[in-house]
Formats: C-alpha cells, structure tokens, sequence
C-alpha cells in the first residue's frame, strides 16, 4: 500500500505475531467472506427499516396498511444488532486469527461452517416472520409479548450457530499454544478468544432462556411464562453482547492502528489486562438496563451499577493506551510541541480514519452509558429516545465506523486486490458521512429524550400536547440525519463490492502491530483462560444467583402471552 | 529500552525522552475528563430540577 503514508518503523521491537505465517489460505478465505456477505445483506435491510422508521416517526411518511411500524424496528434491531455484528465479527475475528496463529485448524473450519449455516438458516427464518407481521415483539422479544413460535427457533439457531463458532475458536487457539510452549499468544488470538468466551457467557443466558422458556411457552405446552426472568435473563445476554462488540472494535485499535500509523502497540500487558477485566467484570451490570423493573431489590441493583463501572476502567485504559501509542508514533517522526503529534496521524488513511472517527465518537457513547448507568440519573432518560441516540453513538458510530474501518483492509486481505486512492478518498467521505449523519440523528434523539419523547413510539401529536409539539423540529432533524445515514450506506456497499469483486489485484496486508518494547510483554500465565473463565464464573454468580433463584422460587405470578398485532 | 544503560550514549538519551514523553496524552485525558465531568453533572441538575 505505497500510497497511504506509513512513516517508517523507528523503533526495533519485537513481532508479536512473529509465528505467524503471512497469507492466508483459501478455505479460511472463504469461511470469512461468507460471514462478510451475511453481513453485507444485513447492513441493507436493516439500514433500510432505519430510514422508513425515521421518516415514520417525523410525520413525513405513513406506513402501508400490511407492515407495522414495530415490524420495521423489529427488523431494524435483529438485523444490525444480533445478524451484522456477529457475522462481521466472526468474519473478521477468524481471518485475523488464520493470520496470527499461521490458519485456522481443520476442526475449526468444520465447526466454522457448520455455525454459519445454523446461523444463516435462524437469519433466514427470524426474518421471515419479522417481515410477514408474525413477530412484532422487537430485538429484545421481552415476555409476555408473543411472536410466532418458529421465530424463536429462529433466533436459536442463531445462537447455536454462534457457540458453534465458539468452539472453532477454541480449538485454533489451543491447538496453537500446544504447538508452541511457553510462548504467548498473539495479542490478537487474544482478543478473538476473549469475544468468544464473552460469546459463550452471552449465549447460555439466553439459549436457557430461548430454548428452555419461550419456545415451550410459544408452542402452547406451558401456559404462562415470567416476566421478569426473561428480562433478566435477556439483559444478562444483552448487556454481554455490548461488550462483545466492543471488544471486537477495540482489537482493532489496539492491534491494528498502531501499525496503520507507523507506530507500535503501547503496551502487550495493558492491552490484556483491559481484556481480561471485560470478560470478568463485563457480564454481570445487566440491571443498568432495569434500573426501574420492579421485582429487584435495590441493593442488587446497587450491586449490578457498581459492576457496571468497573467496566469504565477499561474503558478509560483504552483511551490513554491509544493517545499514547498516537503521541509516541508522532515523538519517533520529531515532533516535539504538546500536541503537535495529532497533525502527523495519517488522516487521509481510511484505515485510519474510520477508526479515529470512532474513537472520538466513544467519547459521548462512553459518557452517555455513564449517564444512562447512574441510578438516579437513569430516571431522566430511562425509555426515552435518548436511549435509542446513545445506542447509535455506541454501536451504531462507534463500533460500525470501526467495522467499517476494518472492512478496509480485511476486504482486500481476503479478495487479494487492494484499495486503491479513488477508494480510499470515497471511504473517507463514506466515515464523514456516517459520523455526520449520526452526529445529527443522534444529536437529536439525545435532546428529544431529554424533552421527554419515548423511544419504540411511531408518530403521534398525543392529542394535540404542547409537549409533544416541542420534538417536531428534532423529529425533523433525526429524519434529516437519517436520509444520510442511507447515503452513507449506500456508499459503503458501493465500496465493499468495489474491494471483493472489482478493485485491481494487489496484496493488502492485515495490520498487526509490533510491541513498543518487548518488556512490557504480558507474564505467560495471562493465557490461561482457566483462570479467567473461573473469575467471571464467581463475578456472574454474585451477581445472578440470588435474583434468579427469586424468580425460579414461583413467587411471581406468571403471565399469559400477549399476542402483537 | 528499559535495560539500557543510561549513561552510554548522552545523544540517544536525549531523543529517548522526547520520544517517550506522554505529556499530549496527559492533556488529552485532561480534556476528556473536564467534558465527562460537565455532561455528568448537566443530566444531573436535570434530574434534581425535576424532582
Ligand atoms: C441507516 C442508518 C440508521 C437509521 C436511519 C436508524 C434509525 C433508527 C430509528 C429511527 C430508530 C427508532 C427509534 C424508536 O422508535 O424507538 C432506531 C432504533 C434502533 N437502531 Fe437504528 N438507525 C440506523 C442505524 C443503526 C445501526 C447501524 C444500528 C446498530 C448497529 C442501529 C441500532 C438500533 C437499535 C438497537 C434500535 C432500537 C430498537 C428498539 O428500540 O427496539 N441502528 N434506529
Ligand atoms: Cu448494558
């Protein structure tokens, strides 16, 4: 890639992926371009559904009598939240791992395949009736709405998919450190490892809740089903699946940036410490998001908010570990005034970019969640769009600009073409585009849930309100942001096809990024996952036990389904 | 980096403090703190205003 500018490497450290063998073969290349394209498709319906919904919701547009406004933001939640993430993530997590750990283990490429095509056989179906009006119950499918029974096999399938997946990992990544005693793993394998133990925490809090609760309850074998365990037990998944995420962009910015900006990872040892306090502290917290449920007692939601901030230590971790690896890349070029390095960041790199976009952007996501966590703060803003605003800083800008970002080179990694200038220059107005779009709706759902305005409501006056009438303008403005948004879209699949079909041959490389200095290497014993598996186990159980063996107890009256138009 | 001994080489010294300066990084957290901390405390008096 001699056109974008990589400063030369001035300090000497030491490969951390020096095992590693550089290409990749062409069965690995085609386990993750399935995932991709997955992805791909999912990007186009759920952006879609995105834009009629804001346009819905500003007055501009009404629906067809056939589809329901909560059939669309079922779609749109499904689709971007639980289809695009995951298959993004296995697609990228596995073709970094392949280069890492020098490919991926036969097993694993069986395992592979057979999680992709549960997962796209529970895509398919989960859609289907999404689509056809039989489950308007949206992402969380909280009980006792009730969608049509095959729905939730749908969405199971999904989820066994994913373990599936889990287990791929698993065996690469064990497979590797039998072949190689006494050596580290790379901090990449660690980080794909690490999302899919998160996977596997997620996954049993809901495949017990999904398999074991609802498709009995769908089907009509039981008669009534509890509320409150499905929240908590969605939320426990849910909150979970945040982390997932995040941890998945972060391996980028971590791994990747650092050599994309000609600099050197800052430090192997914070990096997996800031890992391994996720996976521990991540799970439990799941009560943010039911700070008003009632049926909870107030010092275990006391309990929850206190594990939720101890994630705000990763968090703050990863915002020094990349300012600094960015001033330390800008010091090796000469730089010497305070903040003079910002200026020699290759920012007309996409690859860049796109990342340092999203960082910024995890600035206000960060500090929303901090707000949306505090107890009673979380009153202000508990259900109001505010909520749906942060979750498009979080997800929608943060971890999406980094996906996006990582397209940039994955793509052609995998497609052996590269990024030529025209690409590069339409990627970075592509990251414009999205972050400003987004800037806007969001901006603007943050004030409308600040004013009051509900999110999950299609448009309505409430009978003439005053209230009411103040959110017009931000509805305005939410629906402006969202025809960019499309565009955005638009240009991004544009780009994508460009890399994996039409783009000139080339050989792109996966960045990986070389350690600052070797002694700031990681102690051995950080790869055994055993302890960590063991410490979440002990941090999860404080956190859920009591609740759940209340509600398991029966002293909640359970309800009977309600169907969802 | 960290073994090398100090006193060797006064010319790499040099440079290697400049390289290894954090001072931009500790502004920049500044920075980053001061805009949470006033956010933080904007929904809050929101919050008490409405109680
Ligand atoms: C094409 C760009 C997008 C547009 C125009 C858009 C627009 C919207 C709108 C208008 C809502 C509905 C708010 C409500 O009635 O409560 C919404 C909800 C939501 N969006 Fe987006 N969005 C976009 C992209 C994304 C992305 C990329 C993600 C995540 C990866 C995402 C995740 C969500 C989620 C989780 C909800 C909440 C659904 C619910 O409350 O059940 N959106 N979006
Ligand atoms: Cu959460």
């Amino acid at each position: 890639m001699a056109h974008i500018n990589e400063a030369p490497i001035l300090h000497k450290g030491v490969a951390v992926n020096d095992a590693a063998a550089s290409g990749i073969t062409s069965r690995d290349i085609r386990l993750s371009a399935a995932n991709l394209s997955i992805a791909f498709i999912a990007i186009m319906v759920g952006g879609i559904a995105g834009l009629l919904q804001g346009l819905v919701r500003s007055g501009f547009l009404e629906l067809p009598s056939w589809i329901s406004y909560y059939a669309l933001l079922t779609a749109h939640g499904v689709m971007f939240i639980l289809v695009l993430t995951s298959f993004f993530s296995i697609g990228y997590l596995y073709a970094g791992t392949s280069r890492v750990l020098g490919g991926l283990a036969d097993k694993t490429i069986a395992f592979g395949w057979a999680g992709f095509a549960l997962m796209s056989v529970g895509t398919v179906m989960a859609a289907f009736f999404i689509l056809t009006g039989n489950a308007n119950v949206l992402y969380t499918f909280y009980t006792p709405m009730q969608a049509h029974p095959w729905f939730y096999v749908g969405l199971a399938l999904i989820v066994v998919g994913i373990l599936l997946n889990c287990v791929g990992m698993f065996i690469t990544y064990q497979s590797w450190r039998k072949r190689n005693p006494g050596k580290l793993t790379p901090l990449f394998a660690f980080f794909a490892n690490a999302v899919f133990v998160l996977w596997v925490f997620a996954s049993l809090f809901i495949a017990v809740f999904v398999v074991g609760m609802v498709i009995p309850w769908a089907f009509g074998w039981v008669p009534t089903i509890d509320p409150m365990m499905g929240r908590t037990l969605f939320w426990a998944f849910g909150h979970t699946l945040v982390n997932i995420w995040m941890l998945t962009a972060i391996s980028a910015w971590y791994v990747s940036m650092p050599k994309i900006i000609g600099g050197k990872v800052f430090s192997d040892s914070l990096a997996r410490v800031a890992v391994v306090i996720l996976v521990v502290a991540n799970v439990p917290g799941g009560f943010h998001h039911q700070i008003l449920d009632p049926g909870l007692s107030v010092e275990l939601k006391f309990l929850h908010v206190i594990q939720t901030f101890m994630i705000i230590f990763p968090s703050l971790m990863t915002a020094f570990a990349m300012l600094a690896t960015m001033e330390r890349a800008g010091r090796a070029k000469g730089v010497r005034s305070l903040l003079g390095w910002w200026k020699t960041l290759p920012w007309s790199d996409a690859r860049f970019f796109a990342l340092i976009v999203a960082m910024f952007a995890f600035i206000p996501a960060g500090l929303g969640g901090i707000i949306n966590a505090s107890n009673q703060i979380n009153q202000v803003v508990h259900n109001s769009i505010w909520v749906t605003g942060h979750l498009h800083l979080t997800v929608g800008t943060t971890v999406m600009l980094t996906f996006f970002g990582i397209s940039y080179w994955l793509i052609p990694y995998l497609s052996g073409r590269r990024m030529t200038q025209t690409i590069n220059r339409l990627a970075v107005i592509q990251t414009i585009v999205w972050a400003g779009g987004m800037l806007l709706m969001s901006g603007a759902m943050h004030i409308n849930g600040l004013l009051g305005s509900p999110r999950r409501t299609a448009n309505t006056t409430y009978n003439g309100s005053s209230a009411a009438a103040d959110w017009a303008m931000y509805e305005t403005l939410m629906a402006m942001g969202g025809v960019i948004l499309v565009i955005g879209m638009a240009l991004l699949l544009y780009i994508w096809a460009q890399l994996a079909f039409f783009a000139p041959k080339g050989d792109a490389d996966f960045p990986i990024g070389e350690d600052y200095s070797p002694s700031d290497a990681s102690p051995l014993f950080m790869d055994r996952w055993s302890i960590w598996v063991a410490l979440a186990t002990v941090s999860i159980a404080i956190a859920y036990v009591i609740p759940l063996i209340d509600f398991a107890s029966g002293t909640n009256p359970g309800s009977p389904p309600f169907l969802m138009p | 980096m960290k073994n090398a001994p100090r006193d060797t080489n006064k010319n790499r010294n040099h440079t290697d403090s400049a390289e290894t300066s954090l001072k931009g990084t500790f502004t920049s957290v500044l920075i980053i703190a001061v805009f949470m901390l006033i956010s933080w405390f904007s929904v809050f008096i929101l919050f008490l205003e409405r109680n």
